[in-house]
């Protein structure tokens, strides 16, 4: 397998709310790893940092203060590079309590740094496609020019009758009908699958070596969902492109992910491989991937329990985050010789099974 | 979950109150699978054919509330505006007859407006000469004032707003803000004498002459001071800085925006129509009233001689056949430049056509 | 370099500040200045009203004619004319407050019950209201004003009528739109499905919490557009006539003293223009900048 495709270690993605004067610790410590050609998954509510983690490692945030600390390294033929390269230089965290409390950020030097980085990776290795399709797709010009501009962008096929012939090509693979005509569509004229099958032809179209997908299902009729499901699954397998799925829909991450990294509140509390994190050995999970799991609509589900089991208590707030463990408050299956440690220290990452990492009391130290 | 740190809750008004436009308003449905593409969009000259109609029934509001205003004011003025029309009928069609002027008041207001679309505004009390020559005189001199003084007002304005909402609140662009503020808060007839100072003392000739010496050579920069001084004063600069500022930064949100930046793409090019363009031609026709009542008081200062100070004038003499038919041509200007933002947005919005508008006559 | 820093204690789901703890640095102190301006106002209202002013502002004085500002006890020296031009100036506001109160009144009003009806039925009424307003847009304000000067030569109130009515499409549009956006946020049909009593009780509900603050800074607009619009009446000649004084006037005045090198006697009342419209717009901005603030968390 080699060298892992992209490596996160120990990302941090802060916001700040002005009128609570409080931190927003949206992503609090995150490490993941994708390997070549295969598909992580990140699952969790919302709220618990995923999305935020995928437009950290692309240098989409704006808000401040973004990103503070962490390293992202990316290998790919042309060499390794850290995507937060020099992040220190710009970021100086004070902390109290062994948690953060201040930030200082060059925020305008750290926004040229990332563009200097990410100039050549955005779009060209490292391709995202993002829910709301219709929404996501410039209202002004049409569908396929929208797919030539990134052909011609990062492909050596500059020329534009055959940048266009290319569209085409990917339109057909996308299995979008009459790719001809759609072509000259705007995309208000497609319907919200046809505008997903488009963003991934464009996506795709400069042969990246990363697919982000930034669940690429919701906002779909769920009809139209198992198809761009079935669609992404295919190309998987023609392509072997590496890809970080981004999803709360268990179903469709039970379909496509080979790896699964579960999140809540802003961490990582279980990542394994697909079989075993998704699988029925309960006592082998995440207090919090057996409740989702479990909360699945399935018609053995209603029958056995009658009714759906929902995780008791609220998605955790991002701002007041908890000392202990941050599913302690909803969490189950606290016994009593844990409950202290639960309830005052943060578990770490402690590997289960080989490549099965759980963040719980329940099987550590 | 990722806001921008400024900016109001999503789908919030912006609290200064224009309504945005937005393409996405009146959702058109979906076109299932197999629609042929020539089926959805009307062509651009129906679209047109409405907002001209729409255009039209707003100027009919419009000769309706000068009608009354004229109406109900003492000394029976319509009659003398009738009158006047009168004679110039009769004086053109060489008739000889007089024609009474007729007595109730929709008969009074048709007849009028009938006269008014045949180009005849009557004629003026002051001079005896027909109301519609007289303007169309003036109206060119107050035409090049008015695009001159736009031209200068983005030319500032633009480059300000785009540093702005691209860079973020830099110390510069919050200088130039404050400056275009102070400016707009100037009052514009002594902004008006600053400039006609710089002339006196730096070229020895007094404006009186200026304009009309505009068409030689060497007085021509002179008809640029107006301009210069109509296009930073009246508080245009700041507004239009603003506007431009919030709807780049809305711009900037978007969703495809993002797309564009994941894609590295280049912003500025998806950016473009939606943050500059239709926002620019937005402002500058909703601008239109205070541009043309600017230049009464522009026209004032430098003895310009154009529709402002002929208005002024009227004013002064109580002439209401000019003030007017300046009243309806200065409305039909802006009900031009108002259509022809419409033609922009139409154009450029591939929506446009299709849109199923909420309220008809939004702007 | 930008700093932010997490407060010890409490924080969570209703550790909000308020909005004026959290508020930009600058706009507090555009409130702050506008705030200024509008006790000045107000000051020198009350003063021209009861006439206790430093001198008469129309007594002539041959032996001080342009004075600079603080010789003899004048402490914005005299006119041309040896008139002191503080006093002249503190007069001046006579001629636009109340006018302008007026002006704002009508426009608040008037503004407030169409957009409220926009807002609430939309439709019909809708269309008329909107109908109304683009027809309102269509006249430079001037030019209107001019027309029903040339009609019935009125008084200033009169004119301000005709700025307020004017003013009328942008509170209702303002308010309209904020119906339409609580209305798109449920709010509304939360308010009825609670059993809140009748519509009107609603109609507060809305105005007063929601409306208000923009129906604030509408004013301080509105005040900023009288104070133009009167100066440059005056300016043109058709409002307070000499020798009573009013900033326009005062400019157009001492515009042949201007072109000959003697600036103060139009300079001075174009400043008071200048650092007043300036005050009530700064104040609404100031304003708009900590309501924002407070609504974008």
């Amino acid at each position: 397998m080699g060298a892992p495709l992209l490596e996160i270690e120990n990302l941090r993605t802060y916001f700040h709310s002005r009128s609570k004067r409080a931190f927003i610790r949206a992503v609090d410590g995150v490490t993941m790893v994708i390997a070549r050609g295969e598909t992580l998954s990140v699952v969790g509510e919302s709220g618990s940092g995923k999305s935020v983690t995928a437009l950290s490692i692309m240098g989409l945030l704006d808000a401040g203060p973004g990103v503070i600390s962490g390293k992202i390294t990316f290998r790919t033929d042309g060499g390794e590079r850290n995507l937060l390269h020099d992040l220190e230089h710009y970021v100086t965290l004070g902390e109290q309590d062994g948690r953060i409390m201040e930030v200082s950020k060059d925020e305008a030097g750290w926004r040229k740094q990332v563009e200097r980085i990410m100039a050549e990776v955005r779009g060209k290795e490292i391709a995202m496609i993002f829910q709301n399709p219709k929404s996501a797709l410039n209202p002004f010009v049409t569908v396929g020019h929208q797919i030539t501009e990134a052909i011609r962008l990062h492909t050596p096929t500059k020329h534009p009758r055959e940048a266009k012939e290319r569209s085409l090509y990917w339109l057909e693979r996308v299995k979008m009908d009459s790719p001809r005509l759609r072509f000259d569509n705007y995309p208000y004229g497609l319907s919200g699958g046809m505008c997903q099958r488009a963003m991934i032809a464009m996506a795709l179209s400069s042969e990246p070596a990363l697919l982000i997908a930034d669940e690429p299902t919701t906002g779909l009729d769920a009809t139209i969902q198992s198809t761009i499901v079935g669609l992404l699954a295919e190309l998987k397998s023609e392509l072997g492109i590496a890809t970080l799925l981004i999803s709360h829909d268990i179903r469709v991450v039970s379909r496509l992910a080979d790896d699964v990294a579960v999140m809540y509140g802003g961490t990582v509390v279980e990542y394994g491989p697909a079989p075993e994190i998704l699988g029925a050995r309960f006592g082998l999970k995440h207090p919090y991937t057996a409740a989702l799991l479990a909360s699945r609509p399935s018609a053995q589900n209603v029958e056995e329990k009658g009714g759906l089991p929902a995780i008791e208590g609220e998605v955790p707030d991002p701002i007041d985050v908890p000392r202990g463990c941050r599913f302690y408050a909803r969490c189950n299956r606290v016994t009593e010789d844990i409950r202290d440690a639960c309830a005052r220290h943060e578990p770490a990452l402690k590997e289960l099974t080989p490549g099965h990492h759980v963040r719980c009391w329940l099987y550590g130290d | 979950m990722v806001h921008s740190s400024s900016g109001p809750e999503i789908g919030a008004p912006p609290a200064t109150g224009a309504r945005e436009p937005g393409i996405f308003r009146g959702a058109a449905p979906a076109f299932p699978a197999g629609t042929v593409k020539l089926a959805a969009t009307k062509p651009i000259t129906l679209v047109l054919a409405r907002e001209l109609a729409l255009a039209a029934l707003l100027l009919v509001g419009v000769s309706f509330v000068v009608f009354v205003i004229l109406y109900l004011s003492p000394g029976d003025p319509f009659s003398v505006l009738l009158e006047g029309q009168i004679s110039n009928h009769a004086a053109r069609a060489g008739l000889r007859e007089a024609l009474g002027v007729p007595r109730t008041w929709y008969v009074q207001y048709l007849s009028w407006l009938g006269n008014l679309l045949q180009g005849n505004f009557g004629t003026s009390i002051r001079t005896g000469l027909p109301v519609f020559g007289e303007i169309a005189r003036v109206a060119l001199s107050t035409l090049y004032l008015t695009l001159g003084s736009m031209l200068v007002t983005l030319l500032i304005a633009v480059p300000i707003a785009l540093h702005s909402s691209v860079r973020g609140t830099t110390a510069l662009n919050w200088l130039l803000t404050m400056l275009a503020y102070v400016v707009s808060a100037l009052p514009v007839f002594w902004l008006g004498y600053v400039a006609v100072y710089v002339i006196i003392h730096q070229f020895g000739v007094f404006p009186l002459t200026a304009r009309i010496a505009a068409s030689s050579e060497r007085t021509w920069p002179f008809s640029l001071l107006p301009i210069f001084v109509l296009g930073i004063g009246n508080g245009t600069v700041s507004e239009v800085v603003r506007h431009l500022r919030e709807e780049m930064s809305r711009v900037m949100g978007e969703d495809y925006i993002r797309t564009a930046r994941a894609k590295g793409a280049s912003v500025w090019r998806h950016a473009f129509k939606e943050g500059l363009l239709i926002p620019m031609t937005e402002i500058i026709a909703s601008k239109i009233p205070f541009i043309l009542g600017g230049a009464v008081i522009v026209e004032q200062v430098f003895n310009w001689p154009g529709m402002g100070r002929m208005a002024w004038q009227a004013a002064q003499d109580r002439d209401f056949p000019v003030i007017m038919g300046i009243a309806m041509i200065a409305a039909t200007l802006v009900r031009l430049g108002s259509l022809l933002q419409r033609v922009v947005y139409v154009a450029v919005n591939p929506r446009a056509s299709n849109e199923r508008r909420g309220a008809a006559w939004a702007e | 370099m930008k700093r932010y820093s997490q407060t010890t204690g409490e924080v969570g789901e209703s550790s909000d500040l308020s909005p004026w703890k959290t508020a930009d640095a600058l706009d507090l102190v555009y409130v702050g200045y506008g705030l200024l301006i509008v006790v000045l106002v107000l000051v020198s209202y009350v003063l021209g009203a009861f006439t206790w002013l430093p001198y008469d502002p129309e007594q002539i004085r041959v032996d001080l004619l342009n004075a600079p500002p603080g010789s003899a006890g004048h402490l914005l020296g005299t006119d041309f004319l040896g008139r002191d031009i503080l006093s002249r100036l503190i007069v001046g506001i006579q001629a636009y407050f109340l006018p302008g109160l007026l002006a704002i009144v009508i426009s608040l009003l008037l503004g407030t019950t169409l957009g409220a009806l926009a807002g609430y039925r939309s439709g019909e009424v809708e269309t008329l209201v909107t109908y109304f307003n683009n027809l309102v847009d269509s006249f430079p304000r001037l030019v209107l004003i001019l027309l029903v000067i040339a009609a019935f030569k009125p008084g200033i109130y009169y004119i301000m009528v005709v700025v307020g009515v004017t003013g009328v499409p942008a509170v209702a549009s303002l308010i309209a739109g904020k119906i339409e956006f609580l209305a798109q946020k449920n709010f509304i049909e939360a308010a009825h499905v609670l059993g809140l009593p009748s519509r009107v009780i609603l109609l507060k509900h809305i105005l007063w919490h929601h409306c208000m603050p923009l129906l604030v800074i509408q004013a301080t607009i509105g005040m900023g557009e009288a104070i133009l619009i009167e100066t440059s009446l005056s300016y043109l000649g058709f409002g307070v006539q000499e020798p009573t004084p009013s900033w326009g006037n005062m400019v157009q005045a001492g515009a042949n003293y201007f072109f000959q090198g003697k600036f103060w006697p139009s300079t001075a009342p174009a400043l008071s223009i200048l650092f007043t419209i300036l005050g009530f717009h700064l104040l609404g901005d100031g304003l708009n900048g900590i309501l924002e603030g407070s609504a974008g968390k």
